[in-house]
């Protein structure tokens, strides 16, 4: 017979509530750190779960729609030819100057790694556009002559538009985070089948997180618009992934 | 695609995925997709909401098919948890609890009309079992595992619109969770 833990019978009604994924964040975490130490719940968490488990079995049946599938394999197809074109590479970690290793174990396949890199990353993100999966939104026009997008933003809370006028576009950001220390926002201009073009401007945000950017030049035949934080001064090559993808179209 | 990736067991086929086989991937979603949109359509009430919860969750399967732990349970069981996650965060994101419910009858022309396969045909009679081991519970113990589990709520809000106290609302999933596993039986309903 087992030893309950310590505060057992505080925790030990919140199984269920676990289980289904009702308890409040904090106490979860509260919960999770008593399983650790408490044999007994951590053996009716398993009994339990047989049933949580079976609960999505029970939902009528619904055929999703061709088109979902044809979305989500457009983007695993276009990652799974970027691993296959990065992988040789990707497998042969560099030494402290920056130098393929002498080949030693191989690494796991890590597509999370992998995105890390900015010209991956940056493919990937426009694998995603040519997909739909962040495609950005139309909305209502600002103007006779100006529409803006929304944009997609990896920053937690932030409302990023793009407003394309007739002389011009420009970048408006709410809520935006300011770059890391030591590093400004830069935009960059993607067209089909070329590398991301970078540009001049580069932007921080205010102290309420406000922020407009001009978007220099033409947008004709610009697939996305994109930022990313680079250290001052700008790059001439995409450091990190965007933190803004903007699809003028 | 290659008969021989589609007589392959979802744990070997999540081994292909963790190296990047597209046609693997594949395999996994035509075999689960079905489950997972319904899953996702039953707690968000849109067909389109339904239709980003599945692509981020099996985008996020994709790019993370090393965490698949075989310890923690079938591949099937992993993939509908995480579109469990999924559904939910978009339920408290942007939908909190004004979402339409998907009455049954609305989804009789969406329901699947191929032949049945014989794994198809099992899981319909693990779909019967569980309906039935849910529909046995006292109705105060089915509706909070209800509204829990596919509503998405915490056992607080769940408290409030009932006007129960907290520990009420708690003693009742544990025990229609305590009841509905005795119902199950053991290996009576397999999610594998």
């Amino acid at each position: 017979m087992s030893t309950p833990g310590p505060e057992h019978a505080k925790w030990a009604e919140n199984v269920g509530a676990y289980l289904l994924g009702a308890l409040e964040d904090e106490e979860r975490g509260g919960f999770e750190a008593h399983l650790e130490t408490c044999p007994v719940c951590r053996r009716e968490v398993d009994d339990l779960r047989v049933a949580a488990d079976a609960l999505p079995v029970s939902v009528p049946l619904v055929a999703p729609p061709a088109e979902l599938k044809q979305r989500i394999m457009t983007v695993v197809r276009s990652e799974a030819e970027l691993l296959a074109a990065a992988g040789a590479r990707a497998d042969a970690p560099e030494d402290a100057a920056g130098r393929p290793a002498a080949p030693r174990e191989r690494r796991r396949w890590s597509l999370a790694g992998l995105i890390a890199r900015p010209a991956v990353a940056l493919a990937c993100a426009l694998a995603l556009l040519a997909a739909g999966g962040l495609a950005g939104a139309l909305v209502a026009g600002g103007g006779d002559d100006t529409r803006t997008v929304v944009a997609q933003t990896t920053a937690r809370g932030a409302d990023v538009r793009l407003e394309i006028g007739g002389d011009g576009a420009r970048l408006v950001a709410r809520n935006m985070p300011a770059p890391p220390p030591g590093r400004v926002y830069q935009v960059w201009l993607k067209r089909p089948g070329r590398d991301p073009e970078p540009t001049s401007v580069l932007w921080s945000t205010r102290k309420d997180g406000s922020a407009e950017a001009a978007v220099p030049g033409s947008l004709d035949g610009v697939d996305a618009v994109l930022v990313t934080d680079e250290p001052e001064g700008g790059s001439d090559v995409p450091s990190k992934a965007p933190v803004i993808t903007a699809v003028p179209a | 695609m290659s008969d021989h990736l589609r007589s392959l067991a979802d744990e070997d086929l999540m081994q292909l995925v963790r190296r990047g086989q597209a046609s693997a991937f594949e395999v996994l979603y035509e075999r689960h997709s079905q489950a997972a949109f319904s899953l996702a359509y039953r707690m968000v009430g849109s067909r389109g909401v339904a239709e980003d919860v599945v692509q981020e969750a099996f985008l996020a399967i994709w790019r993370s098919g090393g965490r698949y732990e075989r310890s923690r349970g079938s591949v099937r069981t992993w993939l509908l948890g995480i579109v469990h996650n999924r559904a939910i965060d978009a339920l408290r994101r942007s939908f909190v609890h004004e979402k339409r419910r998907a009455s049954d009858e609305g989804l009789e022309e969406m329901l699947e009309t191929g032949e049945r396969t014989d794994v198809e045909a099992a899981r319909h009679e693990e779909a019967a079992t569980v309906r039935a081991a849910l529909e046995h519970l006292p109705a105060d113990q089915s509706q909070v595992i209800e509204l829990a589990y596919f509503g998405g709520f915490t056992h607080t809000e769940i408290a409030d619109m009932l006007q129960t106290p907290i520990g009420t609302i708690k003693g009742r999933m544990r025990l229609g969770l305590q009841k509905m596993r005795h119902a199950l039986g053991t290996g009576q309903v397999s999610l594998g």
